[in-house]
């Protein structure tokens, strides 16, 4: 890593990793380790701004493919949790944002009780699908950030100054092998927004996102319901919905479904739904919902479409 | 693949690295209301060869922190080294142990800082949280986590997480009319689910076995205390006047 | 891309397959017919490579007599389906096996009740009351689990079928514009201008 070549070379991994980290230390002034008292609890921030350690390979993205890659490789060792349904929707009555909660390492279900939706502050909202530990640690650094922006400006950060800062910063890790879709959601000076962020860089704004493995199957029933004008209640209950329907048809997600709603004054934690729960009973008593079970079998129980005559 | 040819030229190389085996062996941890049972097995192995019958996978950090650490033994120890590392400096700084819902961030970011040369290893923290109750933290081995009430890694997870899942969480049970299941199991239990996880696992799995070593956490003057006078081997490891208090209980697993 | 649907309701089953025909990414048609009417009451969309080809194996009927009533497909929608299996079947282990993926939709008229088979190019069937196959599928299959009745009106089942290609069209990257919607009931079976 430290040979001569790699140190002067322009477009190899490890000086793009530095180039990366020099790109996030340039928003930094300069910390003093005496700010921290000590340097005992900050990781690989030391300084504020993350290090990381890259295998002396000509090739390191390559090598972290090799290890880590279980879609390409499923007898790979070091297996990343995937899969997911996120979504996020901006209406009349402000962002609705609901998750699953399942986390899939090959086809072992590694955990049923994720925490998909990442508090970023009492203002922001952050999804995670692709690599957990990438949107977690993003996201929290994220924070961090968000932060330092209110107490240098004296004002919130906007959704769309804090998705673009996340949205460059990932994109100055491109080709690494980061991996991550993500929802920004908030209210800021101009309402509720919505920003879609991925790791390849894309940055999109729009009302109504979906991200993840089982993403068709929640537009299905997410578009179907959706309108501007819809209110708390309704909006709440089309996210679960589309939770729901997602959960039930995309094997890598499902579990439980968390539903956060953001307004004027901050997001709010609306729920935690059961997925088996839903298919046979409904979300329970909640604002909204029908009543009954969502599940096909459920709700067309008796139904038959034979059509004897009449007479008989 | 064509462009390997052009960066072989321009330096030799090994044709591809792999710095990384796997050792076997499982970890579990239950979170009680108010202590933490950490366990793992000590059997190491690599492919079909038993490379030593006592390999301790689970450490002590702080007399609140317990580390339970699985996949690839060599960056499991190196890991451990380092995160006992930090809580040493952090220590020396602040003049006191390192709270474990920080110990629990520290390793995000300690396994974060590998993330293009990840450190294989599945982490399972558990221990006493500054308000007293017990936890558990678990990893993935690039940072992500979590606090659970239980969680099993490791080559047996697929065997004992269910078992745990039932037990613990009571999925797939209704109780009894007019009864509901304890929120917290008691000491004496979770050590019996704990022992009974790893006897079946050995059975089970040609990766476990040999021996048991399981920590308790206790949070100050905790009564489950009393749960531990009749467990045969403990040790009490505590250091500190500060209250928490950790044991470990050794078994033997079977050796074949 | 290639998608098609099928709903049952009460007393019908209304398919409904986009009328392109693709080579590479040219499209070298956009009014086909992939809903073939196989008896009075039985429709079969097939979407895949060589359809038509599978469709000339199954009307290449030869004279129904008592010593090979198998070579004609029966009118009995469970039959029915049963006998295209059979023949995709032995198909997928000759040398040259047809890749069709099909909806079977047909009235079976003893029983006064509509069938829907979801039959796959492996020869994979299953009777359900809704199907689709192709990307679509993955828009429409949790629609349905939303708004299919199988007790609804026609009116309301085609509203539903509207439903879904709407998603389709909204959705899915290169999605068909044209679409040929077949229904049938006691009746037998008729087109339908949606």
């Amino acid at each position: 890593m430290n040979t001569f070549v790699n140190k002067f070379s322009t477009h190899s991994a490890v000086s793009q990793l530095k180039r990366a980290q020099k790109l996030v230390a340039a928003d930094e002034d300069e910390y003093s380790d005496a700010a921290w008292g000590s340097q005992g609890g900050f990781g690989n921030m030391i300084k504020g701004i993350p290090n990381f350690t890259v295998p002396a390979v000509p090739d390191p993205a390559a090598f972290l493919r090799l290890h880590t890659d279980d879609h390409a490789d499923p007898s790979c060792k070091i297996k990343i949790q995937h899969g997911t349904t996120t979504l996020a929707f901006r209406f009349q009555g402000g962002v609705i944002v609901a998750v699953d909660s399942r986390a899939t390492a090959g086809s072992y279900i590694a955990s049923g009780t994720v925490k998909k939706v990442i508090e970023i502050n009492p203002y922001l909202l952050g999804t995670m699908a692709g690599g957990a530990a990438d949107c977690q640690f993003w996201e929290t650094y994220l924070g961090m950030h968000c932060r330092l922006h209110e107490l240098r400006n004296r004002e919130r950060i906007s959704v769309s100054a804090a998705s673009k800062y996340l949205s460059n910063l990932v994109y100055s890790y491109k080709g690494m092998g980061l991996s991550m879709g993500t929802m920004i959601c908030g209210w800021d000076k101009t309402g509720p927004a919505v920003f879609y962020v991925d790791s390849d860089g894309t940055r999109l704004k729009g009302d109504l996102f979906s991200v993840g493995s089982g993403s068709t199957f929640a537009y299905g029933v997410l578009d179907q319901g959706y309108r501007w004008d819809l209110t708390d209640e309704e909006a709440q209950e089309l996210g679960r919905r589309s939770i729901f329907a997602a959960g039930h048809r995309d094997a890598f997600s499902g579990n439980t479904c968390n539903l956060y709603h953001v307004k004027e004054d901050g997001w709010k934690f609306i729920g935690n739904y059961d997925v088996s729960t839903m298919y046979y009973e409904g979300p329970g008593d909640v604002p909204g919902a029908p009543g009954g079970g969502y599940g096909y079998g459920i709700r067309t129980e008796g139904r038959s479409a034979a059509d004897p005559p009449a007479s008989s | 693949m064509p462009d390997m040819h052009s960066l072989a030229q321009a330096q030799p190389q090994q044709q591809s690295f792999n710095p990384y085996t796997e050792n076997g062996g499982t970890i579990l941890a239950i979170a009680g209301a108010d202590f933490s049972v950490i366990a793992g097995d000590t059997r190491q192995s690599e492919g079909y060869n038993i490379q030593t019958r006592y390999a301790p996978k689970v450490f002590r950090l702080t007399d609140k922190a317990v580390l339970a650490v699985n996949g690839f033994a060599a960056d499991g120890n190196m890991f451990v080294k380092k995160v006992r590392q930090r809580l040493e400096w952090y220590r020396h700084a602040h003049a006191k142990d390192m709270p474990i819902r920080a110990i629990a961030r520290l390793i995000q970011t300690m396994l974060y800082s590998r993330r293009f040369f990840p450190y294989y290893v599945y982490n399972i923290l558990g221990g006493i949280e500054e308000d007293g109750t017990g936890a558990v933290y678990s990893f993935d081995p690039v940072g992500s986590y979590e606090r659970e009430a239980c969680r099993a890694a490791g080559a047996a997870q697929s065997l004992v997480q269910p078992f745990l899942d039932n037990q613990i969480y009571f999925k797939n049970q209704t109780p009894a009319p007019g009864t509901s299941f304890p929120r917290h199991l008691p000491l004496p239990t979770v050590l019996s689910l704990v022992i009974d996880s790893f006897t079946s696992a050995t059975e089970r799995h040609i990766e476990v076995g040999d021996g048991l070593e399981i920590y308790v956490v206790l949070s100050k003057n905790s009564p489950s205390i009393q749960g531990l006078r009749d467990v045969r081997g403990v040790t009490e490891l505590t250091a500190t006047e500060d209250g928490e208090r950790v044991f470990v209980v050794r078994r033997e697993l079977k050796k074949d | 891309m290639e998608t098609s649907f099928a709903l049952i309701g009460k007393g019908y089953v209304i398919v409904a397959a986009d009328t392109t025909s693709a080579r590479s990414i040219v499209k070298m048609k956009n009014d086909e017919d992939k809903i073939k009417t196989v008896s009075p009451h039985l429709l079969m969309s097939y979407s895949g490579e060589p359809g038509s080809y599978f469709l000339r194996r199954i009307y290449r009927t030869k004279p129904p007599t008592l010593s090979n009533p198998q070579h004609l497909p029966p009118s009995d929608p469970h039959a029915a389906a049963s006998w295209i299996r059979r023949s995709l079947a032995e198909s997928l282990r000759s040398r040259s096996p047809y890749s069709v993926n099909l909806l079977v939709g047909g009235y079976d008229t003893a029983a006064h009740e509509p069938k829907l088979y979801w039959i796959d190019y492996l020869g994979t069937v299953s009777e359900v009351p809704f199907a689709a196959h192709g990307y679509g599928s993955y828009f429409v299959l949790s629609l349905l689990d939303r708004y299919h009745d199988p007790e609804a009106p026609l009116e309301e089942g085609i509203a539903t079928l509207k439903r879904c290609i709407q998603e389709v069209s909204k959705r899915l990257i290169v999605s068909p514009e044209r679409y040929k919607v077949k229904v049938v009931d006691k009746d037998g079976v008729r087109d339908v201008e949606i």
